[in-house]
């Protein structure tokens, strides 16, 4: 990259995991802001200098969602939050208020890198829209609606293109079964997670060599799903 | 009414036979019309007929006839007699119908009394006795009631359930409070029953003091003050005493093995963290402290090994951690299941997915039926399942042995296997294995507190499923999740391709 490192907005309560971020992510060429508070972090997003923002859910001065909530409103910038195990509900909360990643503590620094990696890619490709998508074998046409597998065209129903779609368009990223719900069978099917798993299975035998091994296709137990593999 | 036609009837049926019969005949005709009334329209009504049945045999039979006088002195000892027979019998009669009454409510009392305390002995817990008093009252008294039951400060409080449509709502809480103090303090001598605003407070006391105070809504409960009531309301109310103070004690006792459960669990806990933690924690200060004091003396191989050996033994404490965690939040019941409908096949590969690392050099065969059903579950949870049989699988079998991991759908449930090829479960052990704490070797240089599997059957439990292992005809263990099935909701299937 010539352009200058990205900069990560770190919102983080305890000083050893800040320090622990900021030695992990600055030797691997991110630049860092810290944020101690919720309200620390949101006054740094407003000036928008940062290009990521890493929040924690356990905050002191407000809880996960809020946060996120509050982040959406000032900024658009790309949210990775940090949970631990006791936190699921939470985690899938403040996805659901839009936040656009998770991982949860511990983690590698190697797994952090290639998250925050993969959510700079996908704003940056917001901005200039790819027609098609490729991943190992499989070959997406968001313009002609179309998709194939090893070059030989694979038919899909109108409903597994748009969950396809849907996890094309955020690859790299999870997204929670509320949004694919939303998103695919509307705001009154939020609750219907049978119509998901049935159509997820469906993609998965269709485009997946083994399906209770996937590749790309991969299920985030209990949260949602992420299209994952090497990417153009 | 009866009073009044009887005598007339019997006018009418004696008229007839006036020359055949004999006067004395006659009367005993009227005698018996005073007697049926008697018997069935009580002694008023008997008495009227009595009355009236003097002058009708005076006037129409007694010569002279047509007229009130009597000449005939037999007539007069007849009609007198008569008149005394009538009345006595009407009296007797009375007392028996009396007596019939008291006996049909004793009786209604008596079945209510029993039906009470069946219900009382079975009832398990301090709710189900409450709902239990209270209801009978309704039913027997027709008066609505609560039961005010001390807090562990001994205050009186209102039930924390949502009132029933039996219940008294606005009962006096310093009149109870009043009561039951001043029973506490002199032992329940007094046999003061304090009524205020139709609400009449009455003491439980069981054997060992005061357990409550019922309230009755005494308004609508009139035969309150009959004998009959009040003593099966005092039987009542030590059978809703006795049942209290049994729940009560019963919830002491199961307490108590609980807590010396937690004690063994906690024993074992510390004994098994003392060795699981302390062992990885003591590497870790070693290498740590190592690089900390003379790292530039090290070669970089050197270097490389002790942090290694920092990160490796960091997430065997990491792990080991979550899985004392999930276990305390699983038993003691902080997190419930989750359930969505979920797919077996899901689980499986999230699970292959999360343990890649480990499975690196084993085969893996996947046996699941296209027609697989969702089943209704926490998928987080039953993840944790998979993957701790996975993760045992690996760890007690030799390398580069096969795992098979399959789904049959049998009797309305879903079996999952996990299987090796490995040295098998000894003997007698198959269902140990799931205990707290259990190893196969106490010190083994196998990680693990022996928790992994116990979390698995509590989870499985809390799905209503269960757990068991076995070993294979041709070698190695199998470990089987059972869940139950059920009926997945319709949905709306599109059927059309893209065109």
């Amino acid at each position: 990259m010539t352009e200058p490192s990205p900069l990560v907005l770190i919102i983080e309560d305890d000083p050893q995991t800040r320090r622990l971020l900021k030695a992990s992510l600055g030797g691997r060429g991110w630049d860092i802001c810290e944020a101690e508070t919720g309200a620390q972090g949101l006054t740094t997003a407003k000036t928008g200098i940062a290009s990521l923002a890493i929040a924690d859910l356990g905050l002191p001065d407000m809880d996960g969602v809020s946060l996120v909530r509050s982040l959406r409103l000032v900024s658009d910038l790309p949210i990775l939050i940090l949970s631990a195990r006791s936190q699921e509900r939470d985690k899938i909360e403040a996805l659901d208020a839009g936040a656009d990643d998770y991982l949860t503590k511990p983690f590698s620094t190697g797994e952090l890198d290639a998250r925050l990696r993969a959510l700079l890619r996908r704003t940056a490709k917001a901005a200039a829209k790819e027609d098609v998508f490729r991943l190992g074998p499989l070959k997406i046409d968001l313009l002609r609606r179309k998709v194939f597998k090893d070059e030989a065209e694979v038919s899909l129903t109108p409903i597994e293109y748009r969950l396809l779609a849907l996890l094309v368009r955020q690859a790299g990223l999870v997204v929670t079964h509320r949004q694919m719900l939303k998103e695919v069978w509307g705001p009154e099917h939020v609750h219907d997670s049978h119509y998901l798993r049935i159509y997820m299975g469906q993609l998965r035998h269709k485009l997946e060599a083994d399906p209770a091994r996937p590749r790309y296709l991969v299920t985030e137990v209990g949260v949602g799903y992420r299209l994952v593999g090497q990417e153009p | 009414m009866w009073g009044v036609a009887a005598p007339g009837l019997c006018t009418l049926i004696d008229w007839p036979l006036r020359h055949t019969l004999g006067p004395a005949s006659i009367l005993m005709i009227y005698l018996l019309g005073v007697f049926l009334v008697a018997t069935r329209f009580g002694r008023a009504a008997s008495i009227i007929a009595s009355l009236l049945s003097a002058p009708a045999f005076a006037f129409f039979f007694a010569p002279p006839i047509f007229s009130l006088a009597i000449s005939d002195i037999e007539n007069i000892i007849g009609l007198g007699v008569m008149m005394v027979v009538a009345n006595v019998t009407s009296n007797l009669l009375e007392r028996v119908r009396f007596q019939a009454g008291i006996a049909a409510q004793r009786e209604s009392l008596a079945t209510a009394l029993y039906c009470l305390s069946r219900a009382l002995s079975e009832a398990q817990d301090e709710q189900t006795v409450v709902l239990t008093a209270i209801s009978t009252i309704y039913d027997e008294l027709g008066a609505s009631s609560v039961l005010l039951l001390p807090d562990a400060d001994g205050h009186l409080r209102y039930p924390a359930d949502r009132p029933l449509r039996q219940s008294l709502r606005g009962a006096d809480l310093g009149t109870a409070q009043w009561l039951f103090d001043s029973k506490k303090s002199i032992n329940g001598d007094s046999a003061y029953i304090p009524v205020k605003n139709h609400v009449t407070y009455f003491p439980l006391e069981g054997s060992q003091g005061m357990v409550g105070i019922l309230a009755i809504q005494t308004a609508t409960a009139p035969n309150l003050s009959n004998r009959e009531v009040t003593t099966f309301l005092s039987t009542f109310l030590n059978q809703i005493a006795q049942a209290l103070v049994r729940v009560r004690l019963a919830t002491q006792a199961r307490e108590a093995t609980l807590q010396a459960e937690a004690e063994a669990l906690r024993n074992s806990l510390l004994s098994a963290i003392s060795h699981d933690l302390r062992t990885p924690l003591t590497r870790i200060m070693g290498a740590a402290g190592i690089l900390a004091e003379r790292e530039s003396s090290l070669d970089p191989e050197e270097r490389i090994d002790f942090k290694k050996a920092i990160l490796d033994e960091a997430e065997r404490m990491s792990e080991l951690m979550s899985k004392i965690l999930d276990m305390a939040r699983i038993t003691t019941g902080t997190i419930s299941p989750q359930r969505e409908w979920n797919a077996i096949e899901e689980v499986v590969g999230g699970t292959l997915a999360r343990l890649d690392k480990a499975l690196a050099d084993r085969p893996v065969n996947i046996r699941l039926p296209g027609d697989l059903p969702l089943v209704w579950m926490d998928a987080v949870l039953v993840q944790q399942v998979l993957t701790n049989l996975v993760e045992n699988a690996v760890k007690y079998t030799p390398p580069g042995s096969p795992i098979d991991i399959s789904a049959t759908v049998r009797s309305s449930m879903l079996w999952l296997e996990v299987a090796d090829r490995g040295p098998g479960i000894p003997a007698g052990l198959e269902d140990r294995l799931f205990e707290k704490f259990f190893r196969l070797e106490a010190e083994s240089p196998q990680t693990g507190v022996g928790l992994g599997l116990s979390l698995c059957r509590a989870i499985a439990e809390a799905h209503g499923g269960g757990m068991g292992a076995a070993n294979r005809p041709r070698g190695g263990a199998v470990f089987t999740l059972t869940l139950p099935l059920r009926e997945p909701p319709a949905m709306e299937r599109e059927e059309e391709a893209l065109p």
